[in-house]
């Protein structure tokens, strides 16, 4: 006997997605994973002025825009040769930087939160639709309390991404040639003391709460495993101070790290693409790729491969599963009346499939689109 | 002025603790980057927390509820039959019947974005659009428009809020959101925005007025000068950010050393590009 979970929607993520799971004695056996929305913003961008590129991309994601302003402009420097100065690439870091910690302070208190805590006091967050909530009573309400608390903190994390860079979501000020910001004494005291109250929030309040979570649902390390291979593009890695330099680029293949060759990015993506400008960067939720063409002035062809693409790809032409599938295959439904494992699973990965821009054809029915996520 | 929003909504708290009654409200979030629900995430007068306990019971959000899957569409079918307030964040795609965008599969049938907003549409005491897609069709319907997206308007016969923005800012919906539970539809202008926060240009306020009225133009961004010349769409475009300011009313575009790009007009971007003009 089998059955087919459907999730639609997978609500706490950006943008729509849905999951088909096939349950066979309490084990999944089959994933499907579709993308539910395609505006085509590689065929808007055709014949636009390549500079617009940066605040025309940006508007791919309310929640990652400034990663598409940074890979923009890369893309655009890259192909105009403009180099920028260390300073101004010190300050789109920071502004990038802000932009991750919103991500994943939202990530991992609103988006993610509400599967393993109680959260009581919002009607729309509490309703109670499984009860795999594990916490006492006290630990419950104290994580509860910080839920609160990180709405604040992820606002303030855009308020220092707004100093520099005017507003956000959307925000101005990354750009060809480095930032438009003047940086004076009270920006600058500003945003440090934005970092201090975040860091100050991280680093004792959220970490606990992750070893609260750990501890109560420890079953999950070893839930939702997927390929021993990871990638990076890099980032925060352009300074030759150690110190700061956060990731260079690299892979890493059952345990073992490797420098990344893009040469060897699948030739689907990359044939078409050789010698084109480039721009390659990690953001939140992983590796971006934006590839341009300009000709005659104008855009002629662009590109995006975004994070969750490569997280969230249906199986390929040779049926591998995609990541987010291999880490569902073979997981244990505890009661299929409840099967509250998927969305835990798929929120692991933080999708952003509002980001997933890329069409890959239509398969016979002209009424199907088939959208690779 | 940056009070406007605050005032409007410690009036509505008021009077929702009178009536000891919120009004139910859904946010459905349809053709666009879900950019104004980020947004809203940001509001600080009132904050989040308390708009969703003091001000409406939001019942349905994709981004922000806690249930999922057909439990989740449940809570949207059941507020339908109540009084509520739609807002809606995002264009509505109508290619191929709406299958361009797809927000739910309740018990097998698929829920288009266009389904919802007629669904709720038809049914709500007030529509307000979220945002420059639901106002005008925005990015989401930037030429040659694949999704075929429309805005919120043109696919319902009823009145619709106006709330332009790209994204919309959190003052402007919770104000209107506030007016909404305590005194009802703000004044509005021939387009249907609310004139309390779209009655001026960004010109007739902009803190660079001064050079534009005295001829000192700005070349390049970081330049002194008024930016009209690179292509600030300051003078066509009605929005209160000069004053106003963005995230903890620190910043602005402009305030940014960058030209304004009408991000708030109707026929944002086709109509307001090139953004910038060297």
């Amino acid at each position: 006997m089998s059955k087919t979970i459907t999730i639609d929607p997978v609500t706490r993520i950006s943008g729509f997605l849905e999951i088909k799971a096939k349950v066979k004695k309490d084990k999944i056996v089959k994933v499907n994973a579709s993308g539910l929305l395609f505006r085509g913003f590689e065929k808007m961008l055709k014949g636009r002025s390549p500079l617009d590129a940066v605040y025309f991309t940006e508007r791919i994601c309310g929640i990652c825009s400034t990663a598409h302003a940074m890979a923009a402009t890369l893309a655009l420097e890259d192909a105009m040769k403009i180099s920028v100065s260390l300073n101004d690439s010190y300050i789109r870091d920071v502004m990038h930087g802000f932009e991750f910690v919103q991500n994943h302070l939202r990530h991992f208190y609103l988006l993610s939160m509400p599967s393993y805590v109680k959260i009581s006091s919002i009607n729309l967050v509490g309703e109670e639709q499984y009860r795999d909530y594990r916490l006492p009573e006290k630990l419950n309400k104290k994580i509860e309390e910080h839920y609160i608390k990180s709405i604040e903190l992820s606002r303030l994390a855009h308020e220092g991404l707004a100093t520099l860079g005017g507003k956000a979501p959307h925000s101005h000020g990354i750009f060809v040639g480095g930032v438009t910001v003047n940086i004076d004494a009270y920006k600058l005291e500003k945003v440090k003391s934005i970092i201090k109250n975040i860091k100050s929030f991280v680093s004792t309040i959220m970490r606990e709460d992750v070893e609260i979570i750990s501890k109560y649902y420890s079953d999950y390390f070893k839930k939702g495993k997927s390929y021993p291979n990871f990638m990076t593009f890099g980032i925060f890695d352009k300074y030759e101070d150690p110190d700061i330099t956060y990731v260079k680029p690299g892979i890493m293949k059952d345990k073992i790290k490797y420098p990344l060759d893009s040469n060897k990015i699948t030739e689907q993506i990359h044939y078409a693409w050789y010698k084109r400008d480039e721009a390659s960067v990690d953001t939140t939720r992983g590796a971006l790729g934006h590839w341009i063409l300009i000709e005659n002035k104008v855009i002629n062809h662009y590109n995006i491969i975004t994070p969750t693409v490569w997280n969230l790809s249906p199986k390929d032409e040779s049926n591998i599963p995609g990541t987010i599938e291999r880490a569902l295959l073979g997981t244990e439904i505890n009661n299929i009346k409840e099967p509250v494992e998927i969305g835990r699973i798929i929120r692991s990965f933080d999708p952003c499939v509002s980001c997933a821009t890329h069409l890959i054809g239509s398969k016979g029915n002209p009424s199907v689109i088939e959208i690779l996520v | 002025m940056i009070n406007t929003a605050k005032r409007f909504a410690e009036d509505a708290v008021i009077m929702v603790k009178k009536k000891n009654e919120k009004m139910n409200a859904i946010w459905l979030e349809v053709t666009g980057c879900s950019g104004n629900i980020i947004s809203l995430l940001n509001s600080e007068n009132p904050g989040l927390y308390n708009i969703l306990t003091d001000m409406v019971n939001l019942t349905f959000n994709n981004t922000i509820m806690g249930a999922e899957g057909d439990f989740a569409f449940e809570k949207f079918l059941e507020t339908l039959d109540t009084e509520f307030i739609l807002l809606v964040d995002g264009a509505v795609s109508t290619k191929e019947n709406g299958n361009y965008n797809i927000v739910a599969n309740y018990k097998g049938k698929k829920i288009t974005a266009l389904d919802a907003v007629q669904m709720a549409g038809g049914k709500a005491k007030y529509v307000v659009a979220v945002g420059t897609c639901a106002s005008y069709g925005g990015i989401s319907a930037a030429k040659p428009n694949p999704s075929e997206s429309k805005s919120v308007k043109e696919v319902l016969n009823c009145p619709v809020i106006k709330l332009p923005g790209c994204p919309c800012h959190p003052d402007w919906v919770v104000g209107t959101l506030a007016h909404l539970v305590s005194y009802g539809v703000p004044e509005l202008d021939d387009e249907g925005r609310p004139i309390l926060f779209y009655g001026v240009t960004i010109h007739d306020t902009c803190t660079r007025r001064g050079f534009f009225d005295k001829g000192i133009f700005a070349q390049k961004f970081g330049d002194e000068g008024c930016m009209i010349k690179i292509g600030c769409r300051g003078p066509v475009t009605k929005t209160d950010c000069p004053r106003r300011k963005w995230n903890g009313y620190v910043n602005w575009p402009i305030g940014d050393n960058t030209t304004c790009i009408g991000c708030a007009q109707p026929h944002f971007p086709d109509d307001m590009e090139p953004f910038v003009r060297y």
